[in-house]
Protein backbone atom coordinates (compact mmCIF):
# COMPACT_ATOMS: atom_id res chain seq x y z
CA UNK A 1 0.00 0.00 0.00
CA UNK A 2 1.34 3.41 -0.91
CA UNK A 3 1.60 5.67 2.17
CA UNK A 4 -0.22 8.98 2.04
CA UNK A 5 2.06 11.77 0.86
CA UNK A 6 0.16 14.34 2.87
CA UNK A 7 1.54 15.55 6.15
CA UNK A 8 -0.66 14.25 9.00
CA UNK A 9 -2.82 16.97 10.49
CA UNK A 10 -1.77 17.95 14.00
CA UNK A 11 -4.89 19.06 15.78
CA UNK A 12 -2.84 20.68 18.58
CA UNK A 13 -1.68 23.28 16.04
CA UNK A 14 -5.18 24.26 15.00
CA UNK A 15 -6.43 27.72 15.92
CA UNK A 16 -10.09 28.54 15.82
CA UNK A 17 -11.34 31.10 13.33
CA UNK A 18 -14.35 33.30 13.83
CA UNK A 19 -14.85 32.57 17.49
CA UNK A 20 -17.67 34.55 19.13
CA UNK A 21 -16.47 37.75 20.79
CA UNK A 22 -18.24 38.74 23.98
CA UNK A 23 -20.17 42.02 23.80
CA UNK A 24 -22.61 43.81 26.03
CA UNK A 25 -26.07 44.78 24.87
CA UNK A 26 -28.07 47.28 26.86
CA UNK A 27 -31.50 48.76 26.34
CA UNK A 28 -31.98 52.44 27.05
CA UNK A 29 -35.16 54.15 28.23
CA UNK A 30 -36.54 54.42 24.72
CA UNK A 31 -36.00 50.68 24.14
CA UNK A 32 -33.00 51.09 21.84
CA UNK A 33 -30.12 48.62 21.98
CA UNK A 34 -26.58 49.81 22.54
CA UNK A 35 -23.72 47.43 21.79
CA UNK A 36 -20.56 47.71 23.85
CA UNK A 37 -17.30 45.94 24.54
CA UNK A 38 -16.67 44.11 27.81
CA UNK A 39 -14.20 46.90 28.77
CA UNK A 40 -17.09 49.37 28.74
CA UNK A 41 -16.33 51.01 25.39
CA UNK A 42 -19.39 51.65 23.23
CA UNK A 43 -19.47 50.05 19.79
CA UNK A 44 -22.66 51.76 18.66
CA UNK A 45 -26.37 52.15 18.96
CA UNK A 46 -28.53 49.75 16.99
CA UNK A 47 -30.45 51.54 14.28
CA UNK A 48 -32.31 48.58 12.83
CA UNK A 49 -32.57 44.81 13.09
CA UNK A 50 -32.20 43.54 9.55
CA UNK A 51 -32.66 39.83 10.07
CA UNK A 52 -32.97 37.33 12.88
CA UNK A 53 -32.65 33.56 13.07
CA UNK A 54 -32.14 30.86 15.66
CA UNK A 55 -29.76 27.94 15.93
CA UNK A 56 -30.45 24.95 18.16
CA UNK A 57 -27.84 22.24 17.97
CA UNK A 58 -26.00 19.47 19.77
CA UNK A 59 -28.91 18.64 22.02
CA UNK A 60 -27.35 15.20 22.38
CA UNK A 61 -24.36 16.49 24.37
CA UNK A 62 -24.22 20.13 25.52
CA UNK A 63 -27.17 21.97 24.12
CA UNK A 64 -26.43 25.01 22.02
CA UNK A 65 -29.21 27.53 21.58
CA UNK A 66 -28.49 30.91 20.01
CA UNK A 67 -30.71 33.74 18.85
CA UNK A 68 -28.86 35.54 16.05
CA UNK A 69 -29.66 38.95 14.65
CA UNK A 70 -28.03 41.03 11.98
CA UNK A 71 -28.18 44.65 13.03
CA UNK A 72 -27.30 47.99 11.50
CA UNK A 73 -25.60 50.43 13.84
CA UNK A 74 -25.79 54.19 13.67
CA UNK A 75 -23.50 55.22 10.85
CA UNK A 76 -24.40 52.22 8.72
CA UNK A 77 -22.06 49.59 10.14
CA UNK A 78 -23.51 46.09 10.04
CA UNK A 79 -22.91 43.52 12.72
CA UNK A 80 -24.12 40.04 13.59
CA UNK A 81 -24.96 39.51 17.26
CA UNK A 82 -26.30 36.52 19.07
CA UNK A 83 -27.57 35.81 22.52
CA UNK A 84 -26.65 32.51 24.10
CA UNK A 85 -30.09 31.39 25.21
CA UNK A 86 -28.62 29.07 27.86
CA UNK A 87 -26.45 31.63 29.66
CA UNK A 88 -28.06 34.87 28.45
CA UNK A 89 -24.69 36.29 27.34
CA UNK A 90 -24.31 38.33 24.15
CA UNK A 91 -21.68 37.79 21.47
CA UNK A 92 -20.68 39.23 18.12
CA UNK A 93 -19.69 36.91 15.30
CA UNK A 94 -19.32 36.89 11.55
CA UNK A 95 -22.17 34.86 10.06
CA UNK B 1 37.74 61.98 -24.84
CA UNK B 2 39.28 59.05 -26.65
CA UNK B 3 41.82 56.70 -25.03
CA UNK B 4 44.61 58.05 -27.22
CA UNK B 5 43.74 61.62 -26.20
CA UNK B 6 43.76 60.59 -22.54
CA UNK B 7 47.17 58.89 -22.90
CA UNK B 8 48.44 61.98 -24.69
CA UNK B 9 47.42 64.12 -21.74
CA UNK B 10 48.65 61.70 -19.09
CA UNK B 11 51.49 59.40 -20.02
CA UNK B 12 51.33 57.58 -16.68
CA UNK B 13 47.71 56.67 -17.31
CA UNK B 14 46.92 53.09 -16.38
CA UNK B 15 44.21 51.49 -18.45
CA UNK B 16 42.02 48.86 -16.84
CA UNK B 17 40.03 46.52 -19.04
CA UNK B 18 36.32 46.69 -18.34
CA UNK B 19 34.82 43.61 -16.75
CA UNK B 20 31.08 43.89 -17.44
CA UNK B 21 30.38 40.37 -16.19
CA UNK B 22 31.96 41.20 -12.85
CA UNK B 23 29.96 44.44 -12.59
CA UNK B 24 26.83 42.58 -13.49
CA UNK B 25 27.44 39.85 -10.93
CA UNK B 26 28.11 42.37 -8.18
CA UNK B 27 24.95 44.21 -9.07
CA UNK B 28 22.94 40.99 -9.13
CA UNK B 29 24.34 40.14 -5.68
CA UNK B 30 23.29 43.57 -4.47
CA UNK B 31 19.75 43.08 -5.79
CA UNK B 32 19.43 39.67 -4.13
CA UNK B 33 20.68 41.11 -0.85
CA UNK B 34 18.18 43.95 -1.02
CA UNK B 35 15.42 41.46 -1.67
CA UNK B 36 15.99 40.23 1.87
CA UNK B 37 14.96 43.64 3.18
CA UNK B 38 12.08 44.43 0.82
CA UNK B 39 10.32 42.50 -1.91
CA UNK B 40 9.96 45.70 -3.95
CA UNK B 41 13.30 46.24 -5.67
CA UNK B 42 13.64 48.30 -8.83
CA UNK B 43 17.02 48.28 -10.53
CA UNK B 44 17.26 51.57 -12.43
CA UNK B 45 20.74 51.21 -13.90
CA UNK B 46 24.00 49.54 -13.01
CA UNK B 47 24.72 50.75 -9.50
CA UNK B 48 21.39 52.47 -8.87
CA UNK B 49 18.54 50.67 -7.15
CA UNK B 50 15.27 51.87 -5.68
CA UNK B 51 13.76 49.98 -2.79
CA UNK B 52 10.10 50.20 -1.83
CA UNK B 53 9.82 50.60 1.93
CA UNK B 54 6.06 50.86 2.39
CA UNK B 55 5.07 48.69 5.32
CA UNK B 56 8.65 48.08 6.48
CA UNK B 57 8.11 50.32 9.54
CA UNK B 58 6.16 47.42 11.03
CA UNK B 59 9.25 45.21 10.82
CA UNK B 60 12.16 47.58 11.33
CA UNK B 61 10.69 50.75 12.80
CA UNK B 62 11.62 54.34 11.91
CA UNK B 63 13.33 55.27 8.60
CA UNK B 64 16.71 55.32 10.39
CA UNK B 65 16.23 51.67 11.34
CA UNK B 66 15.14 50.73 7.83
CA UNK B 67 18.22 52.43 6.39
CA UNK B 68 20.37 50.65 8.96
CA UNK B 69 18.85 47.30 7.96
CA UNK B 70 19.62 48.04 4.30
CA UNK B 71 23.19 49.04 5.11
CA UNK B 72 23.71 45.95 7.26
CA UNK B 73 22.30 43.63 4.60
CA UNK B 74 24.31 45.13 1.77
CA UNK B 75 27.48 45.16 3.86
CA UNK B 76 26.98 41.53 4.80
CA UNK B 77 26.36 40.48 1.20
CA UNK B 78 29.70 41.62 -0.18
CA UNK B 79 30.93 44.61 1.70
CA UNK B 80 30.10 47.13 -1.00
CA UNK B 81 30.25 50.84 -0.36
CA UNK B 82 26.82 52.34 -0.81
CA UNK B 83 25.27 55.76 -0.57
CA UNK B 84 21.75 55.67 0.77
CA UNK B 85 18.95 58.15 0.43
CA UNK B 86 15.53 57.87 2.02
CA UNK B 87 12.60 59.97 0.91
CA UNK B 88 9.12 60.02 -0.51
CA UNK B 89 9.30 59.11 -4.19
CA UNK B 90 12.22 58.05 -6.33
CA UNK B 91 13.52 61.51 -7.22
CA UNK B 92 13.82 62.73 -3.64
CA UNK B 93 15.44 59.44 -2.60
CA UNK B 94 17.92 59.65 -5.47
CA UNK B 95 18.89 63.25 -4.72
CA UNK B 96 19.27 62.32 -1.04
CA UNK B 97 21.51 59.36 -1.94
CA UNK B 98 23.62 61.48 -4.26
CA UNK B 99 24.18 63.93 -1.37
CA UNK B 100 25.15 61.30 1.19
CA UNK B 101 28.68 60.27 2.07
CA UNK B 102 29.90 56.73 1.30
CA UNK B 103 28.24 54.23 3.62
CA UNK B 104 26.08 56.96 5.09
CA UNK B 105 22.51 58.00 4.47
CA UNK B 106 20.52 61.17 4.01
CA UNK B 107 16.95 60.87 5.24
CA UNK B 108 14.38 63.37 4.02
CA UNK B 109 11.38 63.41 6.36
CA UNK B 110 7.89 63.29 4.89
CA UNK B 111 6.77 66.89 4.32
CA UNK B 112 10.36 68.12 4.21
CA UNK B 113 10.86 67.37 0.50
CA UNK B 114 10.45 70.95 -0.73
CA UNK B 115 12.84 72.39 1.81
CA UNK B 116 15.42 69.69 1.10
CA UNK B 117 15.20 70.06 -2.66
CA UNK B 118 15.29 73.87 -2.61
CA UNK B 119 19.01 73.93 -1.79
CA UNK B 120 19.98 71.38 -4.45
CA UNK B 121 21.61 72.43 -7.73
CA UNK B 122 19.60 72.11 -10.94
CA UNK B 123 22.10 69.51 -12.15
CA UNK B 124 20.18 66.91 -10.11
CA UNK B 125 17.24 67.25 -12.48
CA UNK B 126 17.03 64.78 -15.36
CA UNK B 127 17.80 67.46 -17.95
CA UNK B 128 19.15 67.51 -21.46
CA UNK B 129 21.98 69.96 -22.20
CA UNK B 130 19.79 72.59 -23.83
CA UNK B 131 17.24 73.23 -21.07
CA UNK B 132 20.09 73.06 -18.55
CA UNK B 133 21.98 75.76 -20.42
CA UNK B 134 18.85 77.89 -20.76
CA UNK B 135 18.08 77.61 -17.06
CA UNK B 136 21.61 78.73 -16.21
CA UNK B 137 21.30 81.64 -18.64
CA UNK B 138 18.17 82.66 -16.77
CA UNK B 139 20.26 82.67 -13.59
CA UNK B 140 18.53 79.65 -12.10
CA UNK B 141 21.09 77.64 -10.18
CA UNK B 142 19.04 75.78 -7.59
CA UNK B 143 15.76 73.95 -7.46
CA UNK B 144 14.55 76.56 -4.98
CA UNK B 145 15.20 79.28 -7.56
CA UNK B 146 13.32 77.23 -10.12
CA UNK B 147 10.26 76.76 -7.93
CA UNK B 148 10.27 80.46 -7.03
CA UNK B 149 9.15 81.03 -10.62
CA UNK B 150 5.48 80.20 -11.21
CA UNK B 151 4.86 76.76 -12.67
CA UNK B 152 2.92 78.28 -15.57
CA UNK B 153 5.90 80.45 -16.57
CA UNK B 154 8.25 77.46 -16.67
CA UNK B 155 5.67 75.46 -18.61
CA UNK B 156 5.34 78.31 -21.10
CA UNK B 157 9.12 78.36 -21.62
CA UNK B 158 9.93 74.65 -21.59
CA UNK B 159 6.61 72.93 -22.33
CA UNK B 160 5.58 69.64 -20.74
CA UNK B 161 9.20 68.82 -19.85
CA UNK B 162 9.49 72.08 -17.93
CA UNK B 163 6.27 71.39 -16.06
CA UNK B 164 7.54 67.98 -14.99
CA UNK B 165 10.88 69.46 -13.92
CA UNK B 166 9.16 72.18 -11.92
CA UNK B 167 6.98 69.61 -10.18
CA UNK B 168 9.97 67.37 -9.45
CA UNK B 169 11.85 70.36 -8.02
CA UNK B 170 8.87 71.28 -5.86
CA UNK B 171 8.62 67.74 -4.51
CA UNK B 172 5.15 67.40 -6.02
CA UNK B 173 5.97 64.23 -7.95
CA UNK B 174 6.53 61.12 -5.87
CA UNK B 175 7.07 58.30 -8.32
CA UNK B 176 6.52 54.96 -6.63
CA UNK B 177 9.06 52.15 -6.77
CA UNK B 178 8.02 49.44 -9.17
CA UNK B 179 9.24 46.04 -8.15
CA UNK B 180 10.56 43.81 -10.86
CA UNK B 181 9.28 40.32 -11.47
CA UNK B 182 12.31 38.22 -10.80
CA UNK B 183 12.33 35.45 -13.38
CA UNK B 184 14.26 32.32 -12.80
CA UNK B 185 16.79 32.52 -15.60
CA UNK B 186 17.76 29.52 -17.68
CA UNK B 187 21.54 29.24 -17.75
CA UNK B 188 23.58 26.97 -19.98
CA UNK B 189 27.35 27.03 -20.32
CA UNK B 190 30.12 25.53 -22.38
CA UNK B 191 33.72 25.27 -21.18
CA UNK B 192 36.34 24.92 -23.90
CA UNK B 193 39.30 22.56 -23.45
CA UNK B 194 41.54 25.20 -24.94
CA UNK B 195 40.62 28.90 -25.15
CA UNK B 196 38.84 29.72 -28.39
CA UNK B 197 39.39 32.84 -30.44
CA UNK B 198 37.83 31.87 -33.79
CA UNK B 199 34.55 33.60 -34.33
CA UNK B 200 33.09 30.70 -36.34
CA UNK B 201 33.65 28.32 -33.47
CA UNK B 202 32.07 30.75 -31.03
CA UNK B 203 29.06 31.15 -33.30
CA UNK B 204 28.73 27.38 -33.57
CA UNK B 205 28.95 27.06 -29.78
CA UNK B 206 26.33 29.79 -29.42
CA UNK B 207 23.93 27.82 -31.64
CA UNK B 208 24.49 24.75 -29.49
CA UNK B 209 23.86 26.68 -26.28
CA UNK B 210 20.67 28.23 -27.63
CA UNK B 211 19.42 24.78 -28.66
CA UNK B 212 20.12 23.44 -25.17
CA UNK B 213 18.50 26.38 -23.42
CA UNK B 214 15.39 26.19 -25.61
CA UNK B 215 14.95 22.53 -24.65
CA UNK B 216 14.94 23.41 -20.96
CA UNK B 217 11.61 22.31 -19.39
CA UNK B 218 11.13 25.71 -17.77
CA UNK B 219 11.19 27.36 -21.19
CA UNK B 220 8.38 25.26 -22.68
CA UNK B 221 5.34 27.42 -23.26
CA UNK B 222 7.32 30.64 -22.94
CA UNK B 223 8.99 32.86 -25.47
CA UNK B 224 12.37 34.36 -24.72
CA UNK B 225 12.38 38.11 -24.18
CA UNK B 226 15.85 38.90 -22.86
CA UNK B 227 19.06 37.03 -23.36
CA UNK B 228 22.63 37.48 -22.19
CA UNK B 229 25.77 35.93 -23.57
CA UNK B 230 28.78 36.02 -21.30
CA UNK B 231 32.33 34.93 -21.96
CA UNK B 232 35.13 34.32 -19.49
CA UNK B 233 38.28 35.29 -21.29
CA UNK B 234 41.60 33.51 -21.08
CA UNK B 235 43.12 33.92 -17.63
CA UNK B 236 39.76 34.95 -16.16
CA UNK B 237 40.56 33.06 -12.96
CA UNK B 238 43.67 35.20 -12.57
CA UNK B 239 41.85 38.48 -13.02
CA UNK B 240 41.53 38.32 -16.82
CA UNK B 241 38.71 40.11 -18.55
CA UNK B 242 35.24 39.12 -19.54
CA UNK B 243 32.79 39.90 -22.28
CA UNK B 244 29.06 40.44 -22.14
CA UNK B 245 26.27 40.97 -24.62
CA UNK B 246 22.81 41.65 -23.21
CA UNK B 247 19.98 41.72 -25.71
CA UNK B 248 16.34 42.63 -25.22
CA UNK B 249 14.46 41.02 -28.09
CA UNK B 250 12.00 43.33 -29.75
CA UNK B 251 9.55 40.50 -30.27
CA UNK B 252 9.76 37.63 -27.81
CA UNK B 253 10.46 34.42 -29.64
CA UNK B 254 11.14 30.73 -29.20
CA UNK B 255 12.95 30.54 -32.51
CA UNK B 256 16.63 29.74 -32.09
CA UNK B 257 17.76 31.65 -35.16
CA UNK B 258 15.95 34.82 -34.15
CA UNK B 259 17.48 34.63 -30.69
CA UNK B 260 20.94 34.00 -32.16
CA UNK B 261 20.85 36.76 -34.80
CA UNK B 262 21.48 39.82 -32.55
CA UNK B 263 24.07 37.91 -30.52
CA UNK B 264 25.93 36.92 -33.69
CA UNK B 265 25.85 40.54 -34.84
CA UNK B 266 27.33 41.56 -31.50
CA UNK B 267 30.00 38.85 -31.81
CA UNK B 268 30.85 40.23 -35.23
CA UNK B 269 30.81 43.93 -34.37
CA UNK B 270 32.30 43.86 -30.88
CA UNK B 271 33.95 40.47 -30.40
CA UNK B 272 35.60 39.39 -27.13
CA UNK B 273 39.00 41.00 -26.70
CA UNK B 274 40.70 37.70 -25.94
CA UNK B 275 40.34 33.95 -26.33
CA UNK B 276 37.24 32.54 -24.66
CA UNK B 277 37.56 29.91 -21.95
CA UNK B 278 33.89 29.58 -21.10
CA UNK B 279 30.73 30.71 -22.85
CA UNK B 280 27.55 31.18 -20.83
CA UNK B 281 24.10 31.83 -22.23
CA UNK B 282 21.22 33.07 -20.06
CA UNK B 283 17.57 33.52 -20.89
CA UNK B 284 16.67 36.16 -18.31
CA UNK B 285 13.13 37.26 -19.21
CA UNK B 286 10.22 35.52 -20.80
CA UNK B 287 6.85 36.30 -22.33
CA UNK B 288 3.98 33.83 -22.32
CA UNK B 289 3.73 31.70 -25.45
CA UNK B 290 0.63 31.29 -27.57
CA UNK B 291 -2.44 29.58 -26.11
CA UNK B 292 -1.52 26.35 -27.89
CA UNK B 293 1.96 26.44 -26.43
CA UNK B 294 0.56 27.10 -22.99
CA UNK B 295 -1.61 24.00 -23.25
CA UNK B 296 1.54 21.93 -23.58
CA UNK B 297 3.41 23.86 -20.94
CA UNK B 298 2.53 21.85 -17.87
CA UNK B 299 6.17 21.09 -17.26
CA UNK B 300 7.00 24.76 -17.41
CA UNK B 301 4.18 25.62 -15.06
CA UNK B 302 5.26 22.91 -12.65
CA UNK B 303 8.75 24.33 -12.67
CA UNK B 304 7.39 27.82 -12.15
CA UNK B 305 5.32 26.54 -9.22
CA UNK B 306 8.45 24.95 -7.80
CA UNK B 307 10.12 28.36 -8.08
CA UNK B 308 7.19 30.03 -6.31
CA UNK B 309 7.31 27.36 -3.62
CA UNK B 310 11.00 28.08 -3.03
CA UNK B 311 10.25 31.80 -2.81
CA UNK B 312 7.42 31.13 -0.34
CA UNK B 313 9.64 28.92 1.80
CA UNK B 314 12.29 31.58 1.89
CA UNK B 315 9.76 34.32 2.80
CA UNK B 316 8.19 32.17 5.54
CA UNK B 317 11.64 31.40 6.98
CA UNK B 318 12.46 35.09 6.96
CA UNK B 319 9.26 36.06 8.77
CA UNK B 320 9.71 33.29 11.35
CA UNK B 321 13.25 34.50 11.98
CA UNK B 322 12.18 38.13 12.39
CA UNK B 323 9.17 37.69 14.62
CA UNK B 324 10.58 34.65 16.44
CA UNK B 325 7.42 32.63 15.93
CA UNK B 326 5.34 31.25 13.16
CA UNK B 327 2.89 33.95 12.15
CA UNK B 328 1.75 32.53 8.85
CA UNK B 329 -1.34 30.39 8.78
CA UNK B 330 -3.58 28.93 6.24
CA UNK B 331 -7.26 28.24 6.59
CA UNK B 332 -8.45 24.66 6.49
CA UNK B 333 -11.97 23.35 6.42
CA UNK B 334 -12.96 21.54 9.59
CA UNK B 335 -16.74 21.20 9.50
CA UNK B 336 -17.78 23.40 6.57
CA UNK B 337 -21.34 22.13 6.88
CA UNK B 338 -21.69 23.17 10.54
CA UNK B 339 -24.41 25.65 11.44
CA UNK B 340 -22.05 27.10 14.07
CA UNK B 341 -19.75 29.55 12.25
CA UNK B 342 -16.74 28.91 14.55
CA UNK B 343 -16.76 25.20 13.75
CA UNK B 344 -16.43 25.56 10.00
CA UNK B 345 -12.80 26.59 9.54
CA UNK B 346 -9.57 26.68 11.50
CA UNK B 347 -6.10 28.17 11.15
CA UNK B 348 -3.04 25.99 10.99
CA UNK B 349 0.64 26.98 10.90
CA UNK B 350 1.71 27.56 7.34
CA UNK B 351 4.88 25.75 6.47
CA UNK B 352 5.39 25.89 2.72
Amino acid sequence: MVPSARTPLRTDRLRAVNEPRAVTVELNESGRMTVGRPDGQTVGQVEAILESWRIDDEWWRQTIARAYMEVMLQGGKRMVLFQDLITGQWFAQMP
Amino acid sequence: MTVSQAIGLCSALRLIEPDPVHYDERFTNLLSALNEVSPVVEPAELGLVYLGTDGLEGIFGAPEKIVEAIRRTVGRSDGQTVRLGFGRGKFVAWVAASRSKPNAAVIVPVGGEKAFLAAQPISVLPLDCDPHRRLRQLGIRTLGALTAIPEAAITAQFGAVGRRLWRLAAGRIAEPVEGRIAPEPIVVALTFFTPVGERELLVHSLDQLIGRALKHPRRIGWRVHAVRLRADLEGATNGGGSWLAAIQLKDPTADGERIAAPLKTRLEQAPPTGAVERLILEFTAFAPGTTELQLFARDAQAAARAGQQRALQSAAREIRMRVQRSSLYHIIEVQPWSRLPERRYALIDYEP
